[in-house]
């Protein structure tokens, strides 16, 4: 498999998927169209998982701030990572700034909805 | 045209940001949130507030942007006299009022979910949330249905109103004040 890379514009965060096992989201979340816009990442993600995969896999999520039908598609993803993690390492860091408090409670909101996917809040320094 | 007497209005209501009129775009909801930032930026104002205001303002505007859209397929030739602003009221809280108008149908998807937000409670709003986001993968139209839910999240209150003007069209005015 290949490292998909995306850039950040105003409205998408930086993406970098990479089959070494490091996922990475960082910027800001509100695409015209969420669901188009993410359709290449939940393909890679889920032909990631199906294929050989490392030996664990870490995904750090740093979204400022993002619009409904992200947060829609970023449980969608969360769902699909905790299926995978039922036999495979994987833990997702929900990094935040300090001051982002809603940032924060929607780390949290994550955590309550998703039992057995190991989601850690970090907050940056 | 008097263009200052525009400016007076905005000081005195505290407005901080308003457009009007015209189609809005997705470079054109970026290019405002953008200007929003810079603006919270330098009224230093918390980064939780400020994120709240931000994402309440992309809620409005891209439902605004999303209705014009679905006119437009229907082959409409309709102005949808949309307005958002987010001006500062009293005791230090913000407020983004959005207007523009809309037809019979989009009233009957719009008000059973204001009706709902508006007879829960902070704890019941969030549960609610967070049952209508797990409705599973691949079930989602433009946007996740779930647009005015987080809206109420994130904000101290909201109200709201339809205006009738005649042949199944009404003026929506919305408005969330944020603390």
């Amino acid at each position: 498999m290949e490292t998909l890379r995306l850039e950040a514009t105003q409205y998408t965060p930086e993406i970098v998927l990479d089959p070494a096992g490091v996922i990475a989201f960082s910027g800001k979340s509100y695409p015209e169209n969420t669901f188009d816009f993410y359709q290449p990442v939940m393909d890679w993600l889920e032909q990631y998982f199906s294929s050989e995969l490392p030996e664990r896999t870490v995904v750090n999520m740093e979204i400022i701030y993002f619009n409904s039908s992200s947060s829609k598609l970023f449980f969608d993803m969360f769902d699909l990572m905790e299926e995978a993690s039922a036999e495979h390492a994987l833990e997702v860091n929900w990094i935040y700034d300090p001051e982002n408090e809603s940032a924060r409670e929607a780390g949290e909101d994550f955590i309550e909805d998703f039992d057995s996917l190991t989601l850690n809040l970090v907050e940056k320094g | 045209m008097d263009i200052q007497a525009i400016e007076k209005i905005l000081d005195a209501d505290g407005i901080v940001f308003l457009t009007y009129g015209g189609f809005i775009t997705q470079s054109l909801i970026a290019g405002m949130t953008d200007a929003l930032e810079r603006e919270s930026e330098k009224k230093d104002l918390n980064q939780g507030l400020a994120n709240n205001i931000f994402v309440i303002f992309i809620e409005l505007s891209q439902n605004m942007m999303n209705y014009s859209k679905s006119r437009e397929v229907e082959g409409d030739t309709f102005d949808p006299k949309g307005l958002i602003m987010v001006g500062k009221g009293e005791n230090d809280a913000y407020y983004v009022l959005s207007q523009n108008i809309l037809n019979d149908s989009d009233k009957n998807k719009i008000l059973p979910k204001l009706e709902e937000i508006g007879q829960l409670d902070n704890d019941g709003l969030k549960k609610r949330y967070r049952e209508l986001r797990k409705t599973g993968r691949d079930s989602h139209g433009q946007g996740a249905g779930i647009g005015f839910y987080e809206i109420a999240k994130r904000c101290e209150s909201i109200s709201y109103e339809f205006i009738p003007i005649g042949e199944g069209k009404y003026y929506f005015q919305f408005k969330a004040i944020v603390k």
